[in-house]
């Protein structure tokens, strides 16, 4: 009689949890992780990739990755580049009603400068409202660079900005904080004062769950859209379909540059590597792997082959990429004397054509990498040896072996930290030290181009000018493998149109394209 | 009424020393770490965010200081009550602290009646008749228990209960989508159901165990013989001589087991997405937030030490022998 109660007590709560249907789909449940921490406040970097929902920003790219006026109606950079003029839309208001003025813009950016978040605004001198309409913003140096910002920093109201701003934003995005259960939901409505186009979802939840759980509340019906780790992208939920994003989440290894000359960082960790110093065995790796292999075996087929830091980008060079050729790879070594010994591994004056492949162990996708990377180094005589390793003990070699590391991003300034020689050993930066006075120089270009778009080609030549770059093709100075895909289940009733290639990060970065988003069912 | 003043004041100032203690322990062990808190901050974003701004980001934290005087800096703040900021959360971890014991002192204070109470009754029912079927059962259950992982207890009755029988919630306090003024009490325990019971199963083994290896001991002992020759049934031996007997022992494990609830709680938090306790001290350890993973753990051992005292005050009311056999010791002493 007792257990029939408890029973029955069940039954009629899980009917009361049940999802309310509504006649026409206007909420969306959404577990695509992201949840930021330290709350919602653009100066400390939220916004950064993905969607800032609550707030705009300067510019906004399409899927294209193109730019799109957003809340900049003009934007103009002077001669010697170091001065923005930038005309801002009129009519716009926060969510609280009150005007969007210069002054809120200026303010954003001087107080983002100071706030000591993950937004490096340090090339800026000043930000200044010269009318209500107008920002001049003014740089140390020709940084093109800098307008990254111009697409990522959301616009914060000056009035009322304070301590609690994180935790109740205002803004003048398309939606407006309703609820934020920290570790658990967020529930976000239309913002009526929007400017822009309105998105036909009026309501978004977000859940925060685990992995585990989001895969377990999309096979209970109870979200929309979940985000997959690819080792579980097969088991599709039913009522669901695949939705697989192109991303720049890649996955390498660098080569220490610089022969081991006995040189010590400043925390005393050997600097140079012999074997790796040489180009022909740096191009010989570049050249002689089967990628698509790595895709097939480590990731299970969910990716893509990498060549450079930003595959796709418009900032990439396409004539970078080399194709899979055992044989010509084989040649390169040889005629740089690489000679097989006994064992089969190559040997050129008495030196072993080794490394170790370093990653960290607690990343199972690193690892696979790294195994099947030693496997498909063994056809051409050099021996990689995988080691799982701590992060701190990844700091310790990163300068004289390998790591497999992973990278992405949507600017242009992580190939810079990636390849300028003047961040050679400063943190994570330039683990190699790489070093080239043409890859250099292309940069400098690019950092004074007159505009984003202007800069592209010098970063293209930078990677690969037909005669040197960092590329495989020149220097040689990563052997880039692959790029994950981003897998996301969702309704089969949600369109989401096309997507943005995503960074380093997977889940929120769907929500660039949000307003887009349509529900193609009744 | 003298001795119990000094058992207090004893008692605080032992508290008092342990705490430091660990402060100091913890503090030592957070700044060996390996985890460095601003790339932990920074994640996948490091390459965007140039050496200038991460030595501002140093300066915001205090992170640029020696670690002695972050140390000492931190411990005159708690002096005088101020447990600092939580970089993790961006708010103060006084605040982050007081919101997420508010979901975990429902969980685990359930979760603890519950494992004490169920294991309790079970191990005196399994003890009472060693080797019956009843025992057996009991015992086989209390095994396997014992010997499973919170984590995977939890992801089994999600699979069960609210994947395949939809009976309870998949995540989180409250309902999908609703507001939290919305929501109802009835709501919030049915969302507190699946956790509680992953949380509670654990302790219950612990507890049944000890209870039945004491209750067993004490059917064989002579007072027992001695009842059931006046007649006694077993009912009234386990309600006048097993229940008292027995409390000892399931007291010292409930009151120990305080430890345990909170790495239960972590894990149960963590895989229905209950945001409690549980869920910040993994961001505090993994993101490297001193002051946070600190005060939780200042709280912890403040917690744990208060419930062995109680356990100590309880053994007395438990058994009075205690009691007088302390103050024989006493009076033998003087």
């Amino acid at each position: 009689m007792m257990k029939l109660s408890i029973l029955a007590a069940v039954s009629t709560l899980s009917l009361l949890s049940a999802p309310v249907l509504a006649a026409e789909k206007s909420e969306l449940v959404l577990a695509i992780g992201g949840e930021p921490d330290t709350g919602y406040d653009p100066l400390l970097g939220w916004g950064r990739y993905g969607h800032p929902l609550f707030q705009s920003t300067l510019l906004s790219r399409d899927a294209d990755l193109a730019t799109k006026s957003d809340l900049a109606t003009a934007w103009a950079l002077s001669d010697d580049k170091l001065t923005w003029t930038i005309s801002i839309r009129e009519g716009v208001t926060f969510s609280d009603g009150t005007p969007l003025t210069a002054r809120d813009v200026a303010f954003t950016f001087t107080k983002a400068a100071t706030a000591g978040g993950a937004i490096d605004l340090h090339a800026m001198v000043s930000a200044e409202a010269t009318d209500d309409r107008t920002v001049v913003i003014r740089l140390k140096q020709p940084w093109i660079t800098f307008t990254e910002n111009f697409y990522s920093l959301g616009i914060v109201p000056e009035a009322t900005y304070g301590a609690d701003y994180a935790r109740n934003p205002v803004g003048s995005g398309p939606y407006r904080l309703v609820s934020w259960r920290q570790g658990e939901q967020l529930i976000v409505e239309a913002n009526p004062n929007y400017y822009g186009e309105k998105s036909p979802f009026s309501r978004l939840t977000f859940l925060f769950t685990g992995e585990d759980t989001s895969l377990a509340a999309a096979n209970a019906g109870q979200v929309d859209m979940v985000s997959v780790p690819a080792a579980l992208a097969d088991a599709v939920p039913a009522g669901f379909s695949t939705v697989v994003v192109d991303t720049v989440d890649n996955r390498g290894i660098h080569f220490p540059m610089a022969p081991d000359e006995g040189k010590k960082d400043a925390k005393g960790n050997a600097i140079g590597n012999n074997v790796t110093a040489d180009v022909a065995i740096r191009r010989a790796v570049n050249i002689g792997i089967d990628r698509q292999k790595i895709v097939d075996t480590a990731l299970l087929g969910h990716g893509t082959p990498a060549y450079g830091p930003a595959d796709g980008l418009p900032w990439s060079n396409p004539q970078a990429a080399v194709t899979f050729d055992l044989d010509a790879a084989r040649r390169l070594l040889d005629e740089a004397g690489w000679v097989p010994g006994a064992d089969g591994i190559r040997e050129k004056n008495g030196l072993r054509a080794a490394f170790r492949i370093h990653y960290p162990a607690s990343d199972s996708t690193r690892q696979a990498i790294a195994m099947v990377l030693a496997e498909l180094l063994k056809p051409l005589g050099i021996e990689g040896t995988p080691n799982g390793t701590t992060w701190e003990g990844i700091e310790r070699v990163m300068h004289s072996e390998p790591v497999a590391f992973g990278w992405g991003s949507q600017s242009p300034l992580e190939v810079y930290s990636l390849y300028q020689s003047g961040w050679g050993g400063v943190d994570y930066y330039n683990p190699g030290f790489f070093s080239n006075a043409a890859v250099d120089g292309y940069f400098e270009a690019a950092q004074r181009a007159s505009s984003l778009e202007a800069s592209y080609p010098e970063w293209q030549k930078a990677e690969w000018d037909g005669a040197t770059g960092f590329s495989t093709k020149g220097e040689a100075g990563w052997a880039w493998l692959v790029n994950l895909d981003h897998v996301y289940f969702a309704n089969k009733c949600l369109d989401v149109g096309k997507t943005q290639i995503e960074p380093h990060g997977h889940g929120w970065p769907i929500t660039a394209g949000i307003q887009g988003w349509t529900w193609t069912c009744n | 009424m003298g001795s119990w003043t000094a058992f207090v004041l004893v008692r605080l100032v032992r508290l008092a020393l342990v705490l430091a203690g660990v402060a100091a322990v913890a503090f030592l062990l957070a700044k060996f770490s390996p985890v460095d808190p601003i790339d932990a901050y920074l994640g996948p974003d490091i390459a965007r965010v140039g050496p200038e701004q991460r030595a501002l980001i140093a300066e915001k934290w205090g992170l640029d200081q020696p670690a002695g005087v972050q140390f000492v800096k931190w411990f005159s703040r708690i002096l005088t009550g101020d447990l600092g900021w939580s970089v993790t959360y961006n708010a103060p971890v006084a605040d982050v602290i007081s919101e997420r014991f508010r979901s975990s002192v429902v969980l685990m204070g359930l979760a603890w009646v519950f494992s004490g109470v169920i294991g309790f009754s079970l191990g005196i029912w399994a003890g009472a008749r060693p080797g019956s079927w009843s025992d057996r059962v009991i015992r086989l259950y209390a095994y396997i228990l014992a010997a499973t992982p919170t984590f995977w207890i939890a992801i089994l009755l999600l699979i069960v209960f609210s994947v395949g029988l939809r009976w309870t919630p998949v995540c989180c306090a409250a309902p999908i989508g609703l507001l939290p003024e919305d929501v109802t009490l009835l709501q919030r325990l049915h969302h507190l159901l699946l956790p509680l019971v992953g949380l509670s199963i654990l302790g219950i083994a612990q507890i049944a165990l000890h209870t039945r290896v004491k209750m067993i001991e004490i059917m064989q002992s002579d007072f027992v013989l001695y009842a059931r020759a006046q007649g006694g049934t077993t009912l009234d031996i386990i309600l006048h001589h097993g229940v008292r007997n027995t409390a000892l022992p399931a007291i010292t494990v409930l009151f120990a087991s305080l430890g345990e609830l909170f790495g239960g709680s972590i894990l149960a938090e963590t895989v229905f997405s209950y945001p409690g306790l549980g869920s910040a001290t993994i961001e505090a350890g993994i993101r490297g937030d001193v002051p946070l993973l600190l005060a939780i753990t200042l709280m912890t051992t403040l917690f744990v030490s208060v419930g062995n005292t109680i356990a100590d005050v309880l053994y007395h009311v438990a058994d009075p022998r205690i009691s007088s056999a302390s103050e024989t010791w006493r009076g033998v002493a003087e």
